[in-house]
């Protein structure tokens, strides 16, 4: 297999595959959590929920300007700038939608060429920065799983590589080297986001109220404890 | 191992895979979906989905006859699920209906555009009208469970029977008419297929195989939930079966004889060893096998039985609906993505009758579900090795994910070239301006190629290359003459040298470039029929003559214009990429000895940025060529892209 042919395939039956899984799948998740709320709620003898404060804190975690700063302030906007480019540059790179223009005919509006640049350019940074962080800071890598460094490497992969392609001068067999990189490791991480941690990307809202009815036990629990406590074995 | 389980799961498998293919059924169409075409319209969906599923549930009507006409009071057992069956088959013939009909959101027109004369008319409103029969037939039994409807339920009861007459009255006129639809196309359909006596022949073979998918459906489901099988009322539905499937068969072989087709059968063609396969296994043998009573008692028996009628006249309609063609040249084969679409509606029919199954009272006992009796070990997810829950949840995750994985292989199946081609709508390329210095900007979008023409001259006069394109060879060399033709490879009739554009009109997607009205009108080159086309055989491209005939000296690639009906060529964007990438990396690897910068030419250096789609395509026109390009209007499918170069939006 060539590399043109490999990119061929990393981008057409591959990437349909890859993305395919990332919606669905992240549909998957979001209809199980949904599902499985509401079964926990039918299941509380204690209907009361706290809606207001389960807002008001859902919003304060998606923007940590109040919460994060407490204690951790360069990892909180660090992470919140990377967060931001790693969204918005895959999305509306104009190459990007260049590209669904031509095989499906959609469009939207797409960032200007130095907006990407830089944004490419700074979450590159900052997730560089946030491994860094990771390796360095004793408690943070006392904390850190093996994903959790193997998910930002995979991250930036196509961060990197893609920013090689768009503006560097190399010659045409290593790009196509680089772009086979880049597209394969676009595709992985589409696969892998929603059986992975990385699917707080849809779950997130729902975590306050998972947190909330996690407190809450099911109606019947107290007799089921009284009759527990007073068992023998008990 | 737990059968519903695993069958459910290879259902949930079916589903998503199929409703991978729909999704693009219904985005891209039915040209990309599908092998049917302007010859053959009615293909596998029609044959299978429509009218194999219109006769596989008419156990429905025949059973409800059995049970409430003929007082039979022993078949009460399988008048609720045949009667499910039926509702779930038509519901499937519906939706299978809606991926076939070219333009589905116009299914209802003919409840308010009346045509009495066509029997597709009367096929249409029976269907209508029997799957809401179905429907308040089937009705009582969900009902059953919420208190609150007693009163609905009770009034659906009291007036079932005339209900069930209508369902009866309803299935005897489209069953058999749906075999009048094929009355109009003798010229079509194989004369051992084609009889008057078709709407007959479709209503015995109808009941037959209504009393063998009840059959079939009963052993089908008992095996699955471990319940002692109905031996003996399988049995009985046999034996009745037998005499239908005679009959079938006297029927069948008089009007062989009568019309003296029967020569037919043995004349050794395909069709004949396809009806000699499809009337022995869907009635011969079965028939033979039931009628020995004690035969009809094993379930050996009643399970291959069943199963032959059951395939055999499924076989019977796909082969009227499309298969046996009198005319084998428009014979088609049905694409994979047609038969993933018509097993996926099948098996969402299979998964809603095993939940009804499970959910209400269609036997006496309701089947309990295997996971979650104390014995079974619960289920963990296989990389976290957590608990995915009670059963319900830990089936609703594993179901949910068989079809989220096989609907993206279903995408990822599907042929990236057609729906490529059929993504965007057809852009004509606008040719080429300029002279010594070419403007390429075929979809005006003002991202213009520079093209140095007279560079580019200069350079094939003073170097030899070769370069291959799709296994074809091309080269040019200074002593070979005229070297235009190493670019130019094929140009129009009475032109030395035809511009790209003339024959990749479109942007991207590939194009006949066999103009078949221009030949054919008198503006044009004014030709009839028979001067290109043999007389006596059907008229196609197949029996045209060969272009080189007349064009002499054209040179084809091999395998494409040549001969053969498909003289479609790359899309402009496919074509010059081809020609100008390939070349250029050809030539990369001689860029450090080629220092010189011919007349515009990407210099050696410049060379190595080839791959960067900006380092040909640049924005905004030269000054130079500016006047030629007054004339050009932006087209409005780039309105909302900023360009990345210079970050301004094209408007």
């Amino acid at each position: 297999m060539t590399t043109s042919s490999l990119l061929e395939f990393a981008r057409g039956p591959l990437f349909r595959l890859s993305f395919a899984i990332l919606i669905l799948g992240l549909g998957r998740i979001i209809f199980l959590e949904i599902w499985g709320i509401i079964k926990a709620y039918g299941n509380t003898c204690d209907m009361k929920m706290p809606w207001q404060l389960i807002r008001s804190r859902s919003l304060e975690w998606i923007l940590p300007v109040k919460r994060m700063m407490r204690n951790r302030d360069v990892y909180s906007v660090v992470s919140f700038l990377f967060h931001f480019g790693l969204l918005i540059v895959p999305i509306f790179l104009f190459a990007h939608i260049n590209l669904w223009q031509q095989s499906v005919g959609i469009t939207w509006p797409a960032l200007p060429y130095l907006w990407a640049f830089w944004l490419a350019l700074s979450t590159i940074v900052f997730g560089a920065t946030m491994l860094i962080g990771r390796m360095a800071v004793k408690q943070m890598r006392f904390l850190s799983k093996p994903q959790d460094y193997f998910w930002l490497i995979l991250l930036l992969t196509p961060f990197v590589t893609g920013f090689i392609c768009a503006n560097l001068s190399i010659n045409a067999a290593f790009y196509q080297f680089i772009m086979v990189v880049h597209v394969l490791a676009g595709d992985l991480i589409f696969i892998l986001i929603p059986f992975s941690k990385i699917a707080h990307c849809v779950l997130a809202p729902f975590s306050q109220v998972v947190g909330a009815i996690g407190w809450k036990f099911p109606s019947g629990a107290d007799e089921a404890i009284t009759r527990t406590l007073d068992s023998p074995k008990g | 191992m737990n059968r519903a389980k695993n069958a459910k799961l290879v259902l949930w498998i079916l589903a998503g895979f199929a409703a991978a293919v729909a999704l693009n059924r219904y985005l891209f169409g039915l040209g990309v979906t599908t092998n049917l075409n302007d010859r053959t319209p009615w293909g596998f969906w029609i044959g299978f989905d429509v009218m194999a599923g219109v006769a596989l549930a008419a156990g429905g009507f025949v059973t409800t006859a059995v049970f409430y006409i003929m007082k039979r009071e022993e078949f009460h057992p399988l008048v609720k699920p045949a009667v499910l069956t039926a509702f779930l088959g038509y519901v499937a013939v519906v939706v299978g209906l809606l991926f076939d009909l070219g333009l589905p959101w116009n299914i209802w027109h003919m409840i308010i555009y009346w045509n009495p004369h066509s029997p597709l008319f009367e096929v249409g409103w029976c269907v209508m009208l029997y799957t809401s029969v179905l429907l308040l037939e089937f009705s009582p039994v969900p009902l059953e469970e919420y208190s609150r409807y007693a009163k609905i339920r009770n009034f659906l009861m009291k007036y079932r029977f005339v209900l069930v007459l209508l369902g009866i009255m309803l299935s005897t006129l489209h069953q058999s008419s749906l075999g009048s639809l094929f009355l109009i196309m003798p010229e079509r359909l194989y004369p051992l297929w084609y009889t008057h006596i078709l709407p007959i022949e479709f209503f015995i073979s109808a009941v037959a195989l209504g009393l063998m998918m009840v059959a079939f459906e009963t052993l089908v489901s008992h095996w699955l939930y471990r319940r002692d099988p109905e031996t003996v009322l399988v049995g009985k539905l046999c034996r009745v079966a037998a005499w239908v499937l005679a009959l079938y068969f006297v029927v069948k072989s008089f009007d062989l004889g009568i019309t003296g087709k029967l020569g037919l059968v043995f004349n050794g063609k395909w069709q004949s060893d396809l009806f000699i396969v499809e009337i022995a296994v869907s009635t011969i043998i079965p028939a033979v096998m039931f009628a020995v009573p004690r035969l009809t008692r094993k379930p050996v028996v009643q399970w291959t039985g069943s199963f032959m009628v059951v395939a055999g006249m499924v076989l019977n309609r796909i082969d009227v609906g499309g298969l046996a063609m009198y005319d084998s040249t428009a014979s088609y084969t049905p694409s994979w993505m047609e038969i993933a679409i018509s097993l996926g509606v099948v098996s969402a029919a299979c998964l809603v009758f095993l939940f009804v199954l499970e959910r209400f009272n269609i036997w006496e006992i309701k089947p309990a579900d295997p996971e979650s009796m104390p014995q079974t070990a619960p289920s963990f997810d296989y990389s976290s090795r957590s608990w995915l829950g009670t059963p319900d949840a830990a089936s609703l995750a594993r179901h949910s994910l068989a079809f989220v994985l096989s609907f993206a292989l279903g995408m990822g199946m599907m042929s990236g070239k057609r729906l490529h081609a059929e993504g965007v709508d057809s852009i004509r390329v606008s040719p080429a301006t300029g002279i010594d210095t070419l403007c390429i900007n075929g979809n005006r979008d003002d991202q213009y190629v520079e093209f140095s023409h007279e560079g580019h001259i200069a350079w094939l006069r003073t170097h030899a290359i070769s370069l291959t394109i799709d296994g074809v060879v091309h080269t040019a060399s200074p002593s070979g003459g005229d070297s235009c033709t190493f670019c130019h490879h094929l140009n129009l009739p009475g032109e030395k040298v035809s511009n790209c554009a003339e024959c990749h009109t479109s942007m991207y997607s590939e194009v006949d470039f066999f103009r078949h009205g221009w030949h054919a009108s008198a503006v044009g080159a004014n030709l009839k029929c028979d001067d290109c086309h043999a007389t006596g055989v059907t008229r196609n491209a197949a029996s045209a003559k060969k272009c080189t005939a007349c064009h002499r000296g054209y040179d084809f690639a091999p395998g494409k214009g040549a001969a053969g009906p498909e003289l479609y060529i790359p899309s402009y964007v496919d074509a010059m990429h081809k020609l100008c990438v390939s070349c250029h990396i050809a030539d990369l690897r001689e860029v450090s000895s080629l220092s010189q910068t011919n007349g515009g030419i990407l210099s050696g250096k410049d060379k190595s940025n080839l791959a960067q789609c900006a380092s040909c395509h640049r924005t905004g026109v030269p000054p130079e060529l500016r006047a030629d390009m007054k004339w050009q209007v932006k087209l409005p499918h780039y309105d909302n892209v900023v360009l990345p170069n210079v970050g301004v939006t094209v408007k």
